[in-house]
């Protein structure tokens, strides 16, 4: 078991009187920089000091003009964990394929921080969520074509001697030739980030990537999203190893579950009501018919649906409470999901500051510090 | 009014299906739905066939037609249209297109003005006017679409649309959704998405090319139309060479659905005139 703390790096500072989505069209004259400045150093921080802790990796990742996650680029936060950490992995999960043209700057990118942390990094891939389509007008029916065309590019860069000519339906590069290369050979470890489409999980069971499931669903949800990867990895003739699946889970202790409860739930309603809403817009083509079916089933249990506390703690949407709480929870859910990674983000909405650091150092009743030993030994 | 016949036509990309009726001496006249992808159910062409013979093919990607993958942008829309002209032996056919289908219709007019012997075009998008934007229809709910679309809210194609905003304006119901339910119009805006998601709604090389029409050319605009504002029927009408404009009243976007009469009137009239 592997354990990763994951940072969304949230915009902490809507105001009250914006009720609107927070993605795509949020007016971008709600951002105050000073706010910026803040929480980007303060966020980053919160990573490194996962390292301290004893965690195996910390991940990022990549959304557009949006108040959910406020990091455009995770490589240029990769380029500087790589510099404040020495051991931990770091996962940008991922680079959203289609968004750069061409793709050969993510083999550029990923390979100089590869290069930088020597040999740390672990190379996300992902298609884009909806509002990315829409805030970068690229065409969503062109959205599978391209991160697979591009996905090719990056992995013939890496692994290919060049300079060789590519010539594809999106993409045509005369000259592919990636300086630098990277240190892990062949090539960096490969995870994709997906919500379920059919797509998306059959090609990383096809390459033997690792599938991380995005969260804010059901429990149900992601039991299902796993047995499709593990089924698609039997379809590809052989068993889906646990390292090869992810979960990523909000996670908060304090002393007791009330406290913990007391403490986090205007933070958790916060992330839920004010920078879900407009997540969900999928733009046209985007997800074939035949996932968009299987996907709808989940729909009904996204967050945004959700109304009480209670029904957020059934479904396992976040787990909180005394660190006896959270560790049967978390081991119970990663045995019924066998996933050999723990992607667990401690931040979540306006969760301040001295509610993330001081948490993580939360001592389980045999005394082992958050997460690292103790969890590792009850779910392994 | 006529009842119209099923058929199957073979295309370069697929099987494609296409609706036939009338047997009238004179142009027929093909049909090109918008991104709505009427005329599976449309009275308009029904009454239509009464006046004149009426092909109304479903583009790819629409109904049961096949091989929307295969088309990648206008260009390759045009060149399918070229291809199913060919096998329905349709030598110089009358167009009615209806805003993408009007599009598409303008843009064979333009690089092939010797196929099309007459065109209609009913709220035409296709061009990009600076300072008279066309609405969102990609990222808005059905109701509100409806809103833009229909002039009369309670027309039955407006209700429908309203009744899928009481699911989206309550997340816990959206699972009461079916599949089967959303399929058309996930369809339908699918493949528009391929013809007109980037650049939208437009093909910043079409006006250049508008002197190049040589057929006699109607533009109809509904006179409540919000999604598309009137200056784009004007461009048309007025760099089309001979083309006239008509404002209909109490329509709005979707003419051929609101104000089917009156707009086999005009068609009618214009063709057996100008047209023929």
């Amino acid at each position: 078991m592997r354990f990763f703390s994951f940072h969304l790096m949230p915009y902490p500072a809507l105001p009250d009187s914006y009720d609107g989505p927070a993605w795509v069209t949020v007016p971008n004259e709600l951002f105050d920089p000073a706010v910026g400045h803040e929480v980007y150093n303060r966020y980053l921080d919160e990573l490194v000091y996962a390292e301290e802790l004893g965690f195996d990796g910390v991940c990022i990742n990549e959304h557009h003009q949006n108040a959910y996650g406020i990091m455009p680029s995770p490589n240029l936060m990769a380029s500087i964990l790589a510099r404040q950490t020495e051991r931990v992995k770091i996962a940008v999960v991922g680079n959203a394929l289609p968004l750069y043209d061409p793709p050969t700057r993510v083999a550029e990118e990923f390979a100089m921080i590869d290069n930088i942390s020597n040999g740390r990094l672990i190379a996300g891939f992902v298609v884009g969520g909806g509002p990315e389509y829409y805030s970068f007008s690229i065409n969503p029916a062109h959205a599978r074509e391209k991160f697979a065309e591009a996905h090719d590019i990056i992995l013939k860069a890496w692994t290919e001697p060049g300079p060789q000519e590519y010539v594809g339906k999106h993409y045509r590069l005369r000259f592919l030739n990636t300086w630098p290369r990277p240190v892990q050979q062949p090539h960096p470890e490969i995870w994709v980030p997906g919500a379920g489409s059919l797509e998306t999980v059959e090609f990383v069971a096809k390459h033997r990537y690792a599938y991380m499931g995005i969260p804010y669903f059901h429990i149900s949800v992601f039991d299902r999203m796993f047995k499709m990867f593990r089924d698609a990895c039997q379809q590809e003739g052989y068993e889906a190893a646990p390292e090869q699946a992810g979960w990523l889970c909000p996670i908060f202790v304090a002393e007791t579950d009330e406290e913990a409860r007391r403490q986090y739930e205007e933070h958790f309603w916060y992330f839920v009501r004010r920078l879900l809403p407009g997540i969900t817009i999928n733009p046209p083509g985007y997800t074939s018919l035949r996932s968009y079916e299987g996907m709808m089933k989940g729909m009904g249990t996204f967050a945004l649906s959700l109304k009480t506390w209670e029904e957020a703690m059934d479904g396992v949407y976040a787990v909180v409470g005394s660190p006896d709480t959270v560790y049967e929870k978390l081991e119970e859910n990663l045995a019924r999901l066998g996933t050999g990674n723990l992607l667990g983000l401690f931040q979540l909405g306006t969760l301040p500051a001295d509610q993330v650091m001081p948490r993580l150092r939360q001592r389980f009743p045999d005394g082992e510090p958050m997460l690292d030993p103790a969890l590792s030994k009850g779910a392994a | 009014m006529a009842a119209l016949t099923e058929s199957q036509v073979d295309t370069r990309v697929g099987k494609v299906q296409v609706r036939l009726g009338g047997e009238h001496a004179g142009r027929p006249v093909v049909y090109l739905h918008s991104a709505t992808g009427e005329g599976a159910f449309l009275p308009f062409l029904e009454q239509l066939a009464d006046r004149v013979d009426v092909v109304a093919p479903a583009f790819p990607g629409f109904g049961e037609s096949e091989g929307i993958e295969q088309i990648d942008d206008m260009e390759d829309a045009t060149f399918h249209l070229l291809d199913l002209w060919d096998q329905l032996a349709l030598d110089a056919p009358a167009v009615v297109g209806l805003s993408l289908g009007a599009w598409m219709a303008v843009e064979l007019a333009t690089r092939y003005p010797e196929r099309v012997g007459a065109l209609v075009l009913v709220s035409p998008v296709g061009l990009h006017i600076p300072d008279a934007p066309v609405g969102d229809i990609f990222g808005r709910s059905p109701g509100e679409m409806a809103e833009d679309l229909f002039h009369d809210q309670s027309h039955p194609m407006a209700q429908l649309m309203h009744s899928f905003d009481d699911y989206r304006s309550d997340p816990a119901r959206m699972g009461e959704l079916t599949f089967e339910m959303v399929k058309p119009v996930l369809q339908s805006m699918s493949a528009t998405a391929r013809l007109a998601w980037d650049p939208y709604l437009h093909d910043p090389k079409l006006r250049k090319r508008l002197h190049r029409v040589t057929a006699p050319t109607l533009v109809v605009r509904g006179a409540h139309d919000t999604l598309l504002p009137r200056a784009h029927a004007e461009v048309y009408a007025s760099e089309i060479p001979g083309a006239r404009l008509v404002e209909l009243p109490d329509a709005a976007h979707l003419a051929p659905v609101e104000r089917p009469e009156a707009l086999v009137e005009l068609v009618a009239a214009f063709l057996e005139g100008d047209g023929s």
